[in-house]
């Protein structure tokens, strides 16, 4: 059987900061072309992960391969990045920002500036090219980081939390970009730990946990390994909170997601499960319906830990 | 593209960038040229006609300091560009600029041109508006014009050794408040023991024997060669001060090119 070309290979990835390993020999390949996502909570390797294959942090053990070849300055003519937090000069204009990153990719003249005017035209950034970046919504400077990766043409662009803050109409637009993008034959490989966006626009899931992957496959693949139910419990005013403490503590029960007065619960048996529910406190709860398994339920599954952590984890 | 031109063309990006954002801020522009300026007139007026400096030619301090203000204008001016690798790097910018296809290396260089162009023009800027002053007598003793390109590479040479030493500090100090605090601690008292406020030549042996060893003394001893010196009894002459400001200019600017940027 002939293989796909990949755009991304590594192998035995070990990446350590002091003590503690951030990279735990991580092997994964994504295909040319493909969307591949990488899941995982906050501190599970994934930026980490993509600055290796940016080329600015270099492994301690194990291969990287991009686009065929071992990491270089020369490589990164064909890598686009776009970083986690905002990375712009409040200062400089959109089409100065544009044309540094053009010049430093060895472009110039004529060219750069056409390629600069389509970009901004594409984006919808035209009217605003004179305007300081520290002007523009955070919407808007995604979009400008976005173009700016795009500038030099790159064949592989990398994506750390691209939708991060941003608002849901800003959202949907960066990744009607991103589909474009996709459509023009660029691989794309992102960091999330946004289980919509990574159901949703993947084609290829890696779960990643404590610096290792944990699991690799279409998201589909992934929920029907699930060897759990999932419930969504609609629970009366200010018994959500009181009921996921007492449920946490019972045999056979997975992850628990508040969202308001509902919980989305995973179970290894919802037949044993809704009888004790009732038993239990069922005067909190109005309604009980089974749910579709998400990405966030395989995780769990299969990483035995939350993607979010709760904020009493947290701090 | 090949690689000198587009690594040319990457310098002059990183060059553009920072001299635009230097032109663009209106304050560090004025502070860091005023300041000089003004101590030249205050200081250099004071003590001329207040102290009556007679072991200086005709008496004339204000001339005297025109080269040590040289060198503290592109001190300053040193300091202030270095605090914009801190800037790039908390915007992320840095970042940015290190997965375009050049090494940390040339990043770095490009990014210390600015200062150093910023830092000699405001240094000849301060010698061409001094020398507008009919007070102000310079005696260019090696001819106006050969005089002038002593002074011109003198300040290059120097703004490379302070970029190389801010590149350095910057290696190990992680915010800008400390970086600001050891580059006055460090640059302030090489300064004042440079020869730049007093001559070298009629002090006790203990103290010229610190000046021998700062750096900023051959540089401050080859401006005042060439600007304001008639002969060389008293200075340390200029073999000693090219040899010295030439070698530790390439090997601090070397030693300073060739950290991580990143810091980790």
């Amino acid at each position: 059987m002939a293989t796909s070309p990949s755009a991304v290979d590594v192998s035995g990835l070990v990446v350590s900061y002091g003590e503690r390993r951030a990279l735990d020999g991580v092997t994964l390949s994504v295909p040319v072309a493909s969307a591949f996502g990488l899941l995982g909570p906050n501190g599970s390797g994934k930026s980490t992960l993509l600055s290796v294959v940016a080329g600015l942090r270099t492994a301690q053990e194990g291969a990287v391969r991009v686009l065929g070849e071992v990491p270089s300055p020369e490589l990164r003519r064909r890598v686009g990045v776009v970083f986690q937090e905002s990375c712009l000069d409040p200062l400089m204009t959109l089409r100065e920002t544009l044309s540094l990153h053009g010049r430093l990719f060895g472009m110039g003249g004529e060219a750069l500036r056409r390629r600069i005017d389509s970009l901004l035209a594409r984006f919808g950034l035209g009217e605003r090219a004179g305007d300081t970046v520290g002007t523009l919504s955070g919407g808007l400077r995604r979009r400008l980081e976005l173009a700016r990766a795009l500038l030099p043409e790159p064949a592989l662009l990398l994506l750390d939390e691209p939708s991060t803050g941003l608002d849901p109409d800003s959202r949907r637009a960066l990744w009607e970009h991103l589909h474009e993008v996709r459509a023009g034959g660029v691989t794309l490989l992102f960091a999330t730990n946004d289980v919509t966006e990574a159901e949703r626009e993947c084609d290829t899931v890696a779960f990643l946990h404590q610096g290792r992957l944990v699991a690799q496959g279409e998201p589909a693949e992934l929920k029907a390994g699930l060897k759990r139910d999932a419930v969504l419990l609609e629970c009366n005013d200010g018994r959500a909170a009181t009921l996921s403490r007492e449920i946490a503590g019972w045999p056979g029960v997975g992850q628990i997601t508040p969202a308001g007065a509902t919980l989305h619960v995973t179970v290894d048996d919802v037949s044993a499960f809704v009888p004790r529910l009732f038993q239990a406190g069922g005067d909190g709860i109005r309604a009980i319906r089974m749910e579709p398994s998400t990405l966030e339920d395989a995780y769990f599954d299969i990483a035995g830990a939350p993607l979010h952590r709760s904020e009493e984890e947290i701090s | 593209m090949s690689g000198t031109a587009m690594t040319l063309t990457a310098w002059g990006a990183l060059f553009g960038r920072d001299l635009r954002a230097f032109l663009r801020s209106r304050s560090q522009l004025s502070s860091s040229l005023l300041f000089p300026l003004m101590l030249l007139a205050i200081l250099g007026i004071g003590v001329s006609d207040g102290l009556d400096p007679s072991r200086l030619e005709d008496g004339d301090y204000t001339t005297f300091l025109v080269p040590g203000i040289m060198a503290m204008a592109a001190l300053f001016s040193s300091t202030f560009s270095s605090a914009s690798f801190y800037q790039d790097r908390d915007s992320g910018m840095l970042k940015v600029f290190l997965v375009s296809p050049h090494s940390p290396a040339v990043i770095l260089l490009g990014k210390s041109m600015g200062g150093i162009a910023i830092g000699s023009a405001q240094a000849l800027a301060v010698l061409a508006i001094a020398s507008a002053f009919p007070a102000i007598d310079l005696e260019y003793q090696y001819g106006v014009l050969p005089s002038l390109l002593l002074a011109l590479l003198t300040i290059a040479g120097l703004n490379v050794l302070l970029s190389g030493t801010a590149q350095l500090l910057a290696s190990r100090i992680r915010t800008m408040q400390g970086f600001h605090l050891v580059m006055n601690l460090v640059f302030f008292p090489l300064l004042f023991f440079s020869g730049a406020f007093f001559p070298l030549g009629d002090l006790p042996a203990w103290l010229r024997g610190i000046a021998l060893a700062n750096p900023l003394s051959y540089a401050v001893d080859l401006l005042q060669l060439a600007l304001y010196a008639d002969g060389g009894d008293g200075y340390i002459g200029l073999g000693p001060d090219l040899a010295v400001l030439g070698g530790l200019a390439v090997a601090l600017f070397a030693l300073g090119a060739r950290r991580n940027p990143m810091m980790e």
